[in-house]
């Protein structure tokens, strides 16, 4: 990856101002985060406020950080990719000491940056006295990190309940609306770029990342300035990580997932050049909000979230190739014997034909394919809901609805019923939630419509202690809190939708799996990942039930599936050799259960059963070859469909505290016992039954 | 043979029968047949983006956007398998999709001459959510019964996924040790410069190995899919840690031109038997990422002490003992 760089411009000693303001152009960032403002005041819901502004900035510090730190690894030709594991590692490390160790809280962060620092010197002793290359180096202690992260806790620790002093470094406000933690932020911005343009110190950073060799020869300790920014960055990861957690208000191994990618996209977005030598901390600050503000603007403006992702790709290869342009045709008449940087014209000619080809094959396909799933959907409509201005107040309410994660079959089949739901009451439905496993995303979209403005806000909770504070924060503004599929804290909300109970759940698996098995023998179970919270409280039940209730069964092990089917059937086949003796196989998260179902039809082992939580759908397959022998669900359409009524009716005022039932369209009148609106038991689909349902 | 050009596939190697030795003697049922063949399966796909990262990397570049290419192409292949084309025909346009894909990059990182990391960084988060919008995660369901194991027996299936697999490496093996075409990668990889006065044009390889590489994608991600009956709509996140974590560990330089594909091999081979290893020898999952970590640290440290141990040898004898 080395490449020859030219020298950066004319040594002219006349510069204009536009190049010393934005020696990388940072200024094409700077139109683009104008437009973006532009637009998205426009069509975003109270986008343009100050309230919104410091919202933003709130969920840009703990990526800010890193995006910041990452500037001078950068600049120096290096990268470090273990900055979110860090963040993961500190977390933990923070959580158990203050927790377990019973060390008081200012300690605690002592040793945690204390850790941070100490992973960071890791990585520089691997980089600076290995000589190894700086990626590979952090691949492998972006591995290490989180994996010891998950070693410690074992996946299932939470720690949370922490002191209300210490949470509002992450939720709190000074002089009432300035969130506390740009205090950290501002003037980490101010330090690293008084570092970095106005120290000789700084500037040799960018001699290192010029020529390592060269600045070798002028004096400048090479080895001293890397060792340096890695264990900066390690430091920095830490106090993301301490800032993290109060801004969540729980500590796990998952901390930071996948900050390190969001980082770089920002760094060198900013117009830091990925070899070294180039890169400024404006740069990177204008980078940063260009896509913050990117996601915030299309969430205010009922956009799908995904749509961030393709733009900030698209803007990420249009900049830097812009910036290629630019400076190829400086360099050009310079030096003739510069490295070349002839695109003769045959290969523009064939360049276009592949970009036009490629463009309409994927567009051609995709058209297809999505035509193909509406189709099979029975064409149910959309609500991607492009709203224009602000909902009038009184006709027609604004139901937002967050699943934990979009993308999962099981939450796609409750928004059928959501929307099915919505249509017949003429309300509008926003739905929308995380797309990767990310605990702080929720955080980020329920603020978004704090600011946007809806009447009810209804949420499927993925962690409880988070996204409490956001919730209490939205009923403050008058805004009615229902939770679904997964409580809050009783008070952050005034209804809970509840299917059925983590206990109910466990102990209906535990007794199906007693049922296949006749009440003794060996099973297996494999979950989601292992720091899947839901996953792990009912396990905590269904190990409950079988201690009580089954003493001739035995668990023999928990393996981790991630989510993925096919890491399930990869980890089944290892269960069923190692524990030949295993009777059942539970999955408890929807697409291992077909993963599983597979390997035992592989396997030949028609001995073996597989029971355990997923979708009619993707099992029934298996379900009528009898491999599967029954699931457990509830009907996943029917939940969002009584959401959406429960909503609806909190919003016009007909269903309120103290009302003992709830109308709910077909579904007839649903029982309310206390705060919480009861759609049923967890229902039992086997062979007989399975072909009445299709979700 | 000369054995020191070899040295860090051997060491790498050496690892690897370690962990088969204690296997063998914790728990050796860990090498019944059928274990083997269920790990020469799972591990097929991984082995197919771990021959195209072998290449990409020995030019010096990389490419991290092959877990959401790899999820694109499965979708595609169950969309396609879904209009009724037979399987051939499936398997070509599988290929062209991924070249497809895998030549934007190239044109991007050769041609234009943008960093790969960068490029492929887009294209990771790119193709990724282009996928979930467009899907919002659906499966494809109700695939045709000449789709899973390619209409044959399982066990006929999966000795066409191992055939199909071992050709490729085998050619591509062949390819790089002993054709024009595959020293030129080595060439370009080693020095640009020296391989552009040589009449090699640089930017045309780098592109044919983008292209490649995204031609194996879609194979691999064809090869992972007829072992199933249904294809979920986020497949393949991580993969490209995973497939460069393999080319690392197998010896190649990532700084370019020095690996070979036998090195990659053992890496897939030693990374892919670590998680079922751990569960054969009753060791908690939790670790496994860590182990992983370690073992490419291992492998770092490692290349660095044979690699000061061969300049010692060669300035000083006397010191290479010590």
């Amino acid at each position: 990856m080395e490449e020859v760089i030219s020298p950066e411009r004319p040594l002219s000693t006349e510069q204009s101002l536009r190049e010393r303001l934005f020696p990388n152009n940072e200024w094409i960032l700077l139109i683009v985060l104008i437009a973006e403002c532009l637009i998205f005041s426009v069509t975003g819901s109270n986008f343009a406020t100050s309230g919104n502004a410091f919202e933003i900035t709130r969920l840009a510090v703990e990526i800010g950080l890193l995006a910041l730190v990452m500037t001078p690894i950068i600049i120096t030709g290096g990268i470090d990719l273990s900055v979110g594991s860090m963040m993961g590692l500190s977390a933990v490390v923070m959580g158990s000491l203050w927790r377990d160790g019973g060390v008081s809280m200012p300690v605690a962060i002592a040793i945690t940056l204390f850790v941070g620092l100490a992973g960071g010197a890791l990585n520089a002793a691997m980089i600076t006295k290995l000589k190894a290359p700086p990626l590979i180096v952090t691949l492998g202690t972006f591995s290490l990190f989180r994996g010891i992260a998950e070693g410690l806790t074992r996946g299932i620790e939470n720690y949370s309940g922490f002191s209300p002093t210490f949470l509002s470094l992450g939720q709190g406000y000074v002089f009432g609306f300035i969130p506390t933690q740009l205090f950290i932020f501002v003037p980490a911005i101010i330090a690293v770029w008084w570092w970095l343009h106005r120290t000789a110190f700084g500037r040799s950073f960018y001699a290192v990342g010029f020529s390592q060799e060269g600045s070798r020869y002028a004096g400048i300790k090479v080895r001293r300035r890397l060792n340096f920014v890695y264990c900066l960055s390690g430091l920095t990861a830490a106090l993301a990580a301490v800032i993290y957690v109060a801004h969540l208000g729980q500590a796990k191994s998952d901390a930071g997932t996948g900050y390190e990618l969001t980082a770089i996209t920002a760094v060198v977005l900013g117009g830091a050049s990925i070899f070294g030598g180039r890169g400024t901390v404006l740069g990177t600050v204008l980078g940063l909000f260009a896509i913050v503000i990117l996601q915030n603007g299309l969430r205010l403006s009922g956009q799908p979230a995904e749509l961030a992702g393709i733009l900030t790709g698209v803007l990420l290869v249009v900049t830097i190739l812009l910036d290629r342009l630019s400076r190829a045709s400086v360099a050009k008449p310079k030096a003739a014997s510069e490295e070349e940087f002839e695109v003769k014209n045959w290969q523009v000619g064939v360049l276009s034909g592949v970009i036009v080809a490629a463009a309409l094959i994927v567009a051609g396909s995709n058209w297809l394919l999505v035509r193909s799933i509406k189709e099979e959907r029975g064409s149910a409509a959309p609500t991607a809901a492009a709203n224009t201005n602000s909902p009038a107040p009184g006709k027609k309410s604004v139901i937002a609805m967050m699943p934990k994660a979009k993308g999962d079959p099981y939450f796609i089949s409750c928004r059928k019923g959501a929307e099915e739901a919505a249509k017949e009451l003429g309300a509008e439905l926003l739905w929308d939630g995380p797309t990767d496993l990310d605990p702080a995303k929720q955080n980020e979209v329920v603020e978004a419509w704090i600011t946007r403005g809806v009447d009810v806000i209804a949420v499927s909770v993925e962690n409880k202690e988070g996204i409490s504070t956001v919730l209490r924060k939205a009923k403050e503004k008058g805004i009615k809190v229902v939770t679904w599929d997964a409580d809050a804290e009783k008070d952050a909300r005034d209804f809970l939708i509840n299917q059925a109970t983590p206990q109910g759940i466990g102990e209906t698996l535990m007794d199906e799996t007693a049922r296949i098995m006749g009440g003794k023998g060996e099973f297996a179970i494999i979950t989601a990942s292992l720091s899947a919270a839901n996953q792990n409280e009912w396990i905590k039940h269904i190990k409950q039930r079988l201690e009580s209730k089954y003493p001739e069964m035995k668990l023999v092990t928990i393996q981790p599936s991630d989510g993925d089917r096919d890491r399930a059937f990869q980890e089944t086949q290892n269960v069923l050799k190692v524990y030949p003796n295993v009777k059942v196989v539970m999955g408890i998260a929807a697409p291992a259960v077909p993963g599983i179902a597979e390997a035992v039809k592989q396997a030949n082992r028609s001995d073996v059963k597989v029971t355990g939580l997923s979708l009619p759908n993707m099992c029934k397959p298996y379900i009528k070859a009898g491999i599967i022998d029954s699931i457990v669900l509830w009907n996943t359409g029917d939940l969002g469909f009584l959401t959406v009524f429960t909503a609806n009716s909190l919003a016009n005022g007909t269903f309120k505290p103290g009302d003992k039932s709830v109308k709910a369209g077909r579904l007839g009148e649903i029982e309310v016992v206390g705060d919480e609106v009861r759609l049923g038991k967890p229902f039992i689909f086997n062979k007989e039954n399975v072909d009445q349902f299709d979700f | 043979m000369n054995f020191s050009r070899y040295k860090r596939e051997i060491s790498a190697a050496g690892a690897f029968v370690a962990i088969l030795i204690v296997l063998a003697i914790v728990a050796p049922s860990f090498f019944s047949a059928g274990n083997l063949r269920d790990l020469l399966i799972n591990n097929a796909p991984t082995l197919l983006i771990a021959v195209g990262m072998t290449m990409v990397i020995l030019v010096g570049e990389i490419d991290i956007s092959v877990g959401s290419q790899f999820a694109v192409c499965s979708i595609a292949a169950g969309f396609l398998a879904k209009t009724g084309m037979p399987m051939p025909v499936l398997f070509l346009s599988i290929f062209l999709v991924g070249a497809m894909m895998g030549s934007l990059n190239g044109v991007l990182v050769g041609w234009l001459r943008l960093p790969s990391i960068i490029v492929t960084l887009a294209m990771l988060v790119l193709w990724r959510d282009a996928l979930r919008w467009l899907t919002e995660g659906a499966w494809v369901q109700n695939l045709p019964e000449n789709f899973q194991w390619f209409g044959l027996s399982q066990s006929g299936g999966e000795l066409t996924i191992v055939a199909i697999t071992l050709t490729i490496f085998v050619a591509f093996a062949w390819t790089l040790r002993n054709l024009v075409a595959g020293r030129k990668i080595y060439a370009v990889g080693s020095d640009a410069e020296a391989a552009r006065l040589a009449g090699i044009s640089g930017p045309t390889v780098v592109l044919s190995v983008f292209a490649l590489m995204g031609a194996l994608t879609g194979i691999a991600a064809l090869m992972n899919a007829v072992r199933f009956s249904e294809i979920p709509g986020n497949s393949g996140v991580g993969l490209e840690l995973k497939a460069i974590a393999a080319v690392v560990v197998g010896g190649a330089a990532i700084t370019g031109g020095r690996g070979t594909l036998v090195g990659t091999l053992i890496g897939v081979a030693l990374l892919g038997t670590i998680g079922t290893a751990l569960t054969f020898l009753g060791i908690n999952p939790f670790w496994e990422k860590a182990i992983q970590g370690a073992i490419i640290l291992i492998a770092l440290v490692s290349d660095v002490a044979l690699g000061r141990l061969e300049k010692n040898g060669r300035s000083n004898i006397a010191g290479a003992a010590a």
